[in-house]
Formats: structure tokens, C-alpha cells, sequence
């Protein structure tokens, strides 16, 4: 079943043990500022603050997405395959948000 | 382009054929797509939550609870306020175990068999740690606190089911089973792959078939378990 194949894949950059353990100190990081934020601004409830968590999220997914998983290095349109429908599901969920704000559940 | 030996000198195009669509191979390339379907499948469970939890912003009687008055508990540290700091633990428990994974699939391009197996061990142990964290969280939640929770038409009730729960509306227990659940399922799924991956490498059936390509499918997986946990993070408890 299996031989000895030769596998057409991108080559990893050279110094791919320090790219992996940097993006987990960004990654920590970023989660720290995530809570930071999050208790700091515990009692102002507004969309700035919630797009920022947003944000922080999405930076987080590119370094996973991008090292992690090896998008940064591969050919061109892999990224879009994934990233495209990614960008239409976050129109989709903002809509839904703003669709709930008309529907106000009364108990 | 490609580096794949071809028997002729004659210069492929790019749809002149014998090569694979974007240089990947067919497995991860159809990984690939089967992370970007489970993305959409979480995607609506997202929709649904934020739908859900928006449409009681303006609600008084039964408000949606600020997450940080639900989750301040720790184990082993009985009554102390701790709020988001377990959840905290949990996010850097599965980012560390997605590290561990990718420094495999980094050893399993230079071909060291020891270093795949110590570092696929760690990620089998971080996906562990989670899942008991998880399972934790969810006694925690369902047992209640020591209070309960006095209802609108004067019953007591204490901890959570897919009914009612003390915390605030019934949709806020029932989201955060489901999602949590059906996270944690794919986390348990992940870690049972990452088993029998760890067994086959033990075994050498990497290191005979010259690559280390089926760590790398898995990492994959792996990191994409780790990344709806991130979102779920972010949208469940922090917005």
C-alpha cells in the first residue's frame, strides 16, 4: 500500500524551532492582554471593547493558522481556499449579531 | 515550481498534470477541507450563541451573567475568587500542547524519530490536562454554587442542567454545554488520533515509509482544535 513516495511539499524555513517558539510567546501574550483588557474595562460595556477581543482573536488564528499549521509557507492560493470562506462566515456572524439585537426574548 | 523528478525535460504548465493542486498532497489537502467544514459547523454554533446571547441584552428579569460571576472558581482552592483564571490555565494548557505538536511535525521533517515520539507524547499529555480540566469545569457548573439561585416564582434551584441553572437564562447553560461539549469532543477525538499516530511512530512505520507526513495531517488537526478553542475563549467568556 504505502512505498517510499516522494512528496512534493514547501520546504520549511531554516530556523523553524525559534519561528515556533516565538509565535507561542506572541501567543501568550496576546492572551494576557486579552485578560488584562477584559478586567480593566470589566465595567464599561461597549462594542469597541468586544471588537478589540475580536481582533485579538483573529490576530491569534493568523499565527496559528500561519506557523503553526504552515500556511505562511505554502503556495499562494491554500490561504485563500481557507481564508475566504473564513471572511464571509464573519460577515455572517456579524449580521446574526445585529439580527439579535431586534429579537428581544421576553421571559 | 514543483520538485518532483519528471522522466521528460519537456516544461509542465501548471495544468500539464503529474503534479498535485497547490504542491500539497491529496491527505492534506483533503485535511485541509475537512477543517474548513468543521470551521463552518462551529461557525454556526457561534452564530447561534451570539444570536442567542444578544437578543437578551435588553432583557431584565432574567439578564445573561457576566461571565466573570460564573467562572472564579479554581481546584484545590476552595471559596477563593478567582475569576477567568481556570479558563486561563486551560487556554495555555492547549496553546503549549499545540507548541509540542508543531516542534513533532518539525522533528518529523528532519527525520528524528525520538524527538517525534518525547514531543507527541507531551501533546497526548496537554490534551489530557485539558479534557480533566474541562471535565472539571463541568461538575463545577452543573453542582452549583453553595447559594443556588431563588427563581422569579420563588423556587430554589441549585447548580445547572439543559432545563434551568442558577446562573441566568436556560439558553446560557444549554450554549455553554454544547459548545464546550461538542469542543471537548473534538478534543477527545484529537487525542485518541494522537494516540494511535504516537503507537505508529513508536513502530517505525514513519521512519520506513521515508516521511513523516500523517504527524503533520494530525498536527493539523490539532492546531484547529486549538484555534476553535481560542474563539470559543474569546466569544464565551470574555465578550
Amino acid at each position: 500500500m504505502e512505498h517510499t513516495e516522494h512528496l512534493e511539499h514547501t520546504e520549511p524555513p531554516k530556523d523553524m524551532k525559534k519561528k515556533i517558539w516565538r509565535t507561542f510567546w506572541i501567543l501568550l501574550g496576546l492572551t494576557i492582554i486579552d485578560i488584562a483588557i477584559y478586567f480593566w474595562l470589566m465595567d464599561h460595556k461597549s462594542m469597541t471593547k468586544n471588537f478589540t477581543f475580536i481582533t485579538l482573536g483573529v490576530v491569534k488564528a493568523f499565527f496559528i493558522v500561519g506557523t503553526f499549521m504552515h500556511m505562511k509557507f505554502e503556495r499562494k492560493w491554500l490561504p485563500y481556499l481557507i481564508i475566504t470562506p473564513m471572511v464571509l462566515v464573519l460577515y455572517f456572524i456579524t449580521l446574526m449579531v445585529i439580527e439579535g439585537n431586534y429579537t428581544s426574548f421576553v421571559r | 515550481m514543483s520538485n518532483a523528478a519528471t522522466l521528460t525535460t519537456e516544461k509542465k504548465g501548471t495544468w500539464g498534470g503529474g503534479r498535485s493542486p497547490f504542491s500539497v498532497s491529496y491527505g492534506k489537502l483533503m485535511m485541509w477541507i475537512f477543517l474548513l467544514s468543521d470551521a463552518f459547523t462551529f461557525s454556526s454554533l457561534l452564530v447561534a450563541y451570539g444570536f442567542i446571547r444578544h437578543s437578551y441584552e435588553s432583557n431584565k428579569v432574567t439578564p445573561w451573567p457576566s461571565p466573570d460571576h460564573v467562572f472564579n472558581h479554581f481546584p484545590f482552592l476552595h471559596g477563593v475568587h478567582l475569576p477567568l483564571m481556570f479558563v486561563s490555565l486551560m487556554t495555555f494548557i492547549l496553546i503549549f500542547s499545540s507548541v509540542t505538536m508543531v516542534l513533532a511535525v518539525e522533528a518529523g521533517h528532519r527525520m528524528a524519530k525520538r524527538e517525534v515520539g518525547m514531543y507527541m507524547f507531551l501533546t497526548i499529555l496537554g490534551g489530557i490536562g485539558f479534557l480533566s480540566c474541562q471535565a472539571w469545569e463541568w461538575t463545577q457548573f452543573i453542582t452549583g454554587t453553595h447559594d443556588g439561585h431563588i427563581f422569579a416564582d420563588g423556587s430554589f434551584f441549585k447548580g445547572a442542567n439543559l432545563m434551568k441553572n442558577e446562573y441566568g437564562p436556560t439558553p446560557f447553560g444549554d450554549l455553554f454545554f454544547i459548545v464546550t461539549g461538542f469542543h471537548g469532543f473534538h478534543v477527545f477525538s484529537g487525542v485518541v488520533i494522537n494516540v494511535i499516530i504516537y503507537l505508529n511512530v513508536l513502530a517505525g512505520t514513519y521512519d520506513k515509509r521515508g516521511h513523516y507526513e500523517m504527524v503533520e495531517k494530525v498536527g493539523l488537526y490539532w492546531h484547529f482544535v486549538d484555534l476553535v478553542w481560542v474563539f470559543v475563549f474569546t466569544f464565551y467568556y470574555l465578550i
